[in-house]
């Protein structure tokens, strides 16, 4: 009996399948617009080119997956999107180039540094990928290949950042990466950074061990675990390097070897007197150099020193600037800034061997060449991996996009712009790391924007000048302690309201002019966990990163502006209904539903539905644990829900309801961008052109677009264009094979946009939403057998437009530009007529829809308004446009119609010709197709030989004025008119001419 | 009781280990388009089509003679031009861009076009051609799932196909391209499949990353003079 049930289950599971689920599928065409910008880009990891063609370049990032370019940085693709976005390492096998490893988690090992899930290797110069392996180490600093036989590969793996850990260690393997063998462990505490193999010797392997770790509060960077090691057996032995070098303990040590002269090396050792130090000798013996600051700042981010491939003399130090030595690291000089700054904060350099002269430099804000070995650089624009922490937008048509970035300060830019979104339209407001940036929507010509630790700023958006508008510790106030990515969020019941934490709760209604402290301390307010000052180990490392016991996130009831939520980054989730008079700490209520307390509590979203509901995400990475926290109370945060997915990777940092269908909720985590349609029941991961593991920091919907708007850290900004088919998207919608949706009155534009004029040079630059709103349908399963088509009829039920339709699962989008068919023009010219393209604007009124499936058709109704608003193109003015531009259309067909007459008489003289053996008829012949052909070369160009050597003819004389009236919004000139009535007697009588030769014969 | 117990047992060895092979995947296809039998007797293929793009529309024939030559008319805004590829000289012809007169292909476009010259498609007979076929497991196309093949051809481009699983119909190419030094992806759907008096099965939609084609008439093994392969 049991088996029965058990197959019935398997039946019915079965059955389910062929059912519609709602999933990113269901999106089909709403695809997901990159914004960019490449103006800052975003943190790079890891550069490795190929050697044997010198432009093939792999460009890992922070945050933003893989990047190749083919013709040495003109362009880039993303070729890792399915994959972990945070890369660690890239190697490339010498012997054969199509073959590559990617190591995900980076290992600059920052706050905000993410995490991988393995090693992935691709046969095909990746284009496929498949993971091989060491899926739990989160970081992987570097990949190395033995040169002589590339299927041995080393992987220097520090492991993780947040926890103790058995996976750290240096791996071995010798089966092209099928499986990997640690051969070097420390402890728990202590992972392998660096390792490099003598190409010379390859059995001679060199690896830095070190000891780390970072807790919410602080960093340490040093201890017994950090050593240099060597092996000469292919890293079977090891023995520990220290002659000429400090005394221990070592923090991270970065090192290299000397391609053309391995004996020789180069290390960066962290150590209570950090040093650069060189060794002649295969590393047995070492020499202190005289570094320069750049040379020895921060170790444990800046961890990359590079050797010339063919100069052992010409050493490289990319850290908090670019320095260069050479004489082998005994003096160093810093890169000019000459030709443009160049970001700081370096993690990643690729000399081109060949051309050694040839560098690529990874920052933290992009990708820079050299053509001259470093002492100069030019910025590559085309990488739009842009690290946002949060995005906001404003209600202004286009309406523009705010927010703060890694590295990068606060930045504003347009979701539309003529010609695309490019760099040149995004600008800059503030300075340092940027976070929080509000725009004013009380006010269009200020945002707030901020740099880490909450130094706020109140910009004027036309001159950009900046006004500190921080609050200060009052009398009788603990000292402020301010996150590093502070809260500034505006109330969303009353827009007036600014609110800014430190542990207090701060509310401005004057533009930060004047404060007042809401809240008592709402942190745990733990000592121990306020000891900044201590941070960083070996070397003092207390950027702000570190503060702790903090408010990190603030949310106002849309519903009522006295009721506002605070949470702090130690885990307390409090509540005010009194504007801050009382609060109410329910961080005793979420941990019943099984989510950790301590967590930082990473976003709040109380419904604009009902005032008890409330949705927050629980961010718990920075005690080791990765999961998905995201939960929902209905009643005021007393009892909590936890909303679970098998779908779910990464951290939350984002909850965000739909504005209009309650069923609707979003979910951003550090590995993913999820979606539900009811409730939170089901989630699925959102694909359609959104990287399937993007760090989805921030979600928005634009009230009025529907645009739904995507922060991400290290793919810049994404945007999903109005997302209401989905919102409207019923379950039993989703069951039927085809739906048509419904079309709001469209108002009838060329476009909203205007043109670009002038074809982009280069940068990032993203296409626009649609011009004009697209016609959608909804198709169950993709259409593989029959046509799909869209047939538009106007009022008087005439057909105007027959348009080929999209054939995917889920929403397909059909452009109509509104117009009709172009005419047929006279054919057989020796020039192009663009009238062929070009066609009159409908007129407003109610237009029926057939939409062709196969056999099937779907019939609705489009209502084309006029813009009654728009006072150089009135109603009146639209009508004469229409009248003229289809009297010239109407001439077009004319004239093709006496042009084809005389063209299959040529073709009857051309064809019989030969065929005429009397002389005299054959005279007779090609006298008539002389006449034919003068005929013929009046009626339109013939002759032109050149796109230099424009011909115009009647036809020609037609296309002017036909494409003046039709191609704009405006009324047709005096002139315009008046040369229509000449146009039309002159077609008449060369109509006349034709027959009249026509007729002789 | 044993029976149902062991079919259980094939039922979830079904749901776990059934895996493809390159030629399962080529195979079905081939069968879902008509059989090798049927599409080894195509000599002549001539397609009449239309690709449009926003109203305007731009006329298209093609026509392929197998192994012999190949030629597409393209009509657009009142002028006709043409391609042309044999196994031996390539031809275009390209008046709306300036040109005054047939230009040869380049050697490496020529190369890259002699696939063209197949009437069968490139993966009837495949090896026997001179391809190399490689099951890459299975794809999401715009949430359809597909078998993904990568075929090596012997041109050296390489050709990677996605065959939706439902119908076996090939849904999705992309092509790798050389033009000046720089590869470049063409990528084409295919979609509006039909079946021919000949028992083939044709997609009569391609798109193309400048708009759609659709054929509205194909011959099959109508007589070609093959001087129309002369520029």
């Amino acid at each position: 009996m049991k088996i029965f049930l058990s197959i019935l289950f398997i039946i019915s599971a079965t059955v389910s399948y062929s059912q519609a689920t709602v999933n990113s599928s269901t999106f089909g065409m709403m695809e997901a617009r990159w914004l960019g910008p490449g103006t800052m880009s975003g943190r790079i990891t890891a550069i490795e080119g190929v050697a044997q063609d010198g432009k093939t370049i792999y460009v890992g990032t922070a945050g933003g997956g893989i990047w190749k370019t083919t013709n040495a940085g003109a362009s880039f693709k993303p070729i890792f999107d399915k994959y972990c976005q945070s890369i660690g390492a890239i190697a490339i096998d010498p012997k054969n180039p199509k073959i590559i490893y990617a190591a995900t988690g980076e290992s600059n090992m920052r706050n905000s540094v993410s995490i991988g899930d393995g090693i992935y290797k691709s046969t095909d110069a990746g284009e496929n990928w498949t993971k091989l392996g060491l899926e739990k180490t989160e970081h992987i600093a570097k990949l190395v290949i033995n040169p002589t036989n590339t299927n041995t590969i080393y992987a220097a793996v520090p492991g993780p950042l947040w926890s103790s850990s058995k996976e750290r260690g240096l791996y071995k393997s010798t089966d092209g990466g099928k499986s990997f063998e640690k051969i070097l462990f420390i402890s728990e505490d202590a992972g392998c950074a660096d390792v490099a193999v003598d190409p010379q010797h390859p059995d001679t392997v060199y690896a830095s061990t070190w000891e780390f770790r970072r807790k919410p509060y602080a960093f340490n960077s040093g201890g017994n675990g950090s050593g240099f090691w060597k092996s000469t057996d292919g890293g079977k032995t090891w023995k520990e390097i220290k002659n000429g070098l400090p005394a221990k303990p070592f923090g991270r040590i970065a090192f290299t070897v000397a391609p053309s002269a391995p004996q020789n090396l180069v290390a960066i050792v962290e150590a209570n007197e950090t040093g650069l130090y060189i060794s002649a000798d295969g590393g047995e013996n070492w020499k202190k150099q005289s570094a320069t600051f750049n040379v020895v700042s921060r170790p444990f981010y800046f961890s990359t020193i590079v050797i010339d491939p063919k100069d052992p003399k010409r050493v490289y130090r990319p850290a908090l600037s670019f320095s260069y030595s050479s004489d082998g690291g005994y003096s160093f000089a810093d890169a000019s800034n000459e030709g443009g700054w160049v970001h700081s904060d370096h993690h990643a350099l690729w000399i081109n061997p060949n051309n050694t002269n040839q560098l690529y430099l990874g920052t933290d804000g992009g990708v820079y060449i050299s053509l001259d070995k470093g002492a100069t650089w030019s910025f590559v624009q085309s990488l739009p991996v842009g690290q946002f922490y949060h995005a906001a937008v404003d209600d202004r048509k286009p309406y523009n996009i705010y927010g703060g970035l890694q590295d990068n300060g606060s930045w504003t830019g347009p979701s539309a712009a003529s010609g695309g979104v490019g760099n040149a339209n995004w600008k800059s407001l503030n300075g340092g790391d940027g976070f929080w940036v509000q725009p004013d929507p009380n006010d269009i010509y200020t945002a707030y924007a901020e740099s880490q630790g909450g130094n706020i700023n109140r910009i004027n958006l036309v001159n950009n000048k900046a006004v500190n508008i921080k609050p200060q510790q009052a009398p009788g106030d603990d000292k402020l302690r301010w996150n590093w990515n502070t809260p500034i969020v505006i109330g969303a019941a009353n827009k007036k309201n600014l609110y800014m934490g430190s542990q207090y709760l701060y509310k401005s209604t004057d533009q930060g002019r004047n404060w007042t402290r809401l809240s008592p301390d709402l942190t745990t307010n733990d000592k121990k966990k306020q000891e900044q000052e201590n941070s960083g180990g070996l070397s003092a490392d207390n950027t702000s990163a570190e503060n702790h016991c903090t408010i990190f996130t603030v949310a106002e009831s849309p519903l009522d502006e006295k009721l506002i939520w605070a949470g702090t980054d130690d885990g307390n989730l409090q509540y005010t209904s009194d504007a801050g008079k009382t609060w109410i700490n329910v961080a005793a209520n979420y941990a019943k539903a099984g989510i950790p307390s301590q967590t930082w509590i990473s976003s709040i979203e109380p419904s604009q539905f009902d005032k008890r509901i409330v949705y927050a995400t629980f961010d718990n990475h920075m005690y080791g644990d990765h999961k998905t926290y995201v939960a929902r109370s209905i009643d005021m945060g007393k009892t909590w829900t936890l909303l679970s997915s098998s779908e779910f990777t990464g951290f939350a940092h984002k909850i965000k309801e739909d504005p209009l269908n309650k069923d609707l909720l979003f979910l951003g985590t550090e590995m993913g961008l999820f979606a539900t349609l009811d409730g939170g029941q089901n989630w699925f991961r959102m694909k359609n052109k959104i990287p399937e593991y993007v760090l989805a920091r921030d979600i928005q919907i634009h009230p009025r677009t529907h645009d739904l708007i995507i922060a991400t850290h290290g793919r810049g900004i994404l945007i999903v264009d109005d997302i209401s088919p989905i919102r409207n998207l019923k379950k039993e919608t989703a069951e039927k094979n085809v739906v048509l949706f419904p079309n709001t009155p469209i108002t009838l534009t060329m476009g909203q946009f205007g043109g670009g004029g002038f074809p982009s040079t280069g940068g990032w630059v993203a296409p626009n939403p649609p011009s004009i709103p697209p016609i959608k349908y909804y198709l169950k399963d993709r259409v593989s057998s029959g046509e799909v088509k869209m047939d538009i009829y106007d009022p008087a039920g005439k057909l105007v437009q027959s348009i080929p339709g999209g054939k995917r699962k889920g929403v397909n989008m059909i452009d109509w530009n509104l117009s009709m068919k172009p005419p047929k023009i006279a054919s057989g010219g020796s020039k192009l007529d663009f009238s062929a393209f070009l066609a009159p604007m409908v007129l407003p009124g109610d237009y029926t829809v057939k939409l062709k499936v196969g056999d099937s058709v779907y019939t609705s109704v489009i209502k084309l308004v006029h813009d009654a608003t728009d006072k150089n193109f009135t109603l009146q003015d639209r009508k004469l446009q229409y009248k003229t531009a289809m009297d010239i259309y109407k001439m077009h067909e004319q004239l093709a119609g006496v042009v084809d007459t005389i063209n299959a008489r040529q073709k009857l003289i051309k064809d019989n010709l030969s065929k005429v053996t009397d002389s005299s008829l054959k005279k007779m012949m090609i006298a008539y197709n002389d006449e034919l052909e003068k005929l013929r070369s009046e009626l339109l160009a013939t002759k032109q030989k050149s796109v230099f050597a424009d011909e115009k003819k009647l036809r020609e004389e037609i296309t002017e004025v036909y494409s003046g009236v039709t191609g704009q919004e405006a009324a047709p000139s005096n002139l315009q008119v008046q040369r229509v009535t000449v146009l039309q007697q002159e077609v008449k009588k060369k109509e006349k001419e034709s027959q009249q030769i026509l007729k002789k014969i | 009781m044993k029976r149902i117990l062991f079919s259980l047992l094939l039922l979830s060895a079904g749901f776990s280990v059934f895996s493809q092979t390159a030629d399962e995947v080529i195979n079905k296809h081939i069968e879902a388009i008509g059989g090798a039998d049927a599409w080894r007797k195509v000599n002549s293929v001539k397609m009449e089509g239309t690709l449009q793009a926003q109203g305007a529309e731009i006329a298209v024939v093609q026509t392929i003679l197998h192994k012999k030559g190949s030629r597409q008319d393209i009509s657009i805004m009142g002028m006709t031009g043409y391609m042309i590829v044999t196994p031996t000289e390539g031809w275009n012809y390209m008046p709306f861009q300036g040109q005054q007169a047939p230009e040869a292909m380049t050697a490496e476009d020529l190369v890259e076009s002699q696939e063209q010259l197949d009437a069968q498609g490139s993966l009837i007979d495949y090896a026997a051609k001179g391809h190399s076929v490689e099951y890459l497991g299975k794809d999401d196309v715009d949430g359809t799932e597909c078998y993904k093949l990568k075929v090596n051809k012997k041109n050296g481009s390489p050709e990677t196909m996605y065959f939706e699983i439902k119908t076996n119909y090939l849904i999705k190419s992309v092509a790798v391209r050389k033009a000046n030094g720089q590869e470049a992806e063409v990528v084409t759907s295919y979609s509006n499949y039909e079946k021919l008096p000949e028992g083939i099965v044709i997609a009569k939609s391609m798109t193309l990353p400048f708009g759609e084609l659709n054929i509205s008439k194909i011959t099959i093994n109508g007589a070609v003079d093959e001087a129309i392969f002369k520029k």
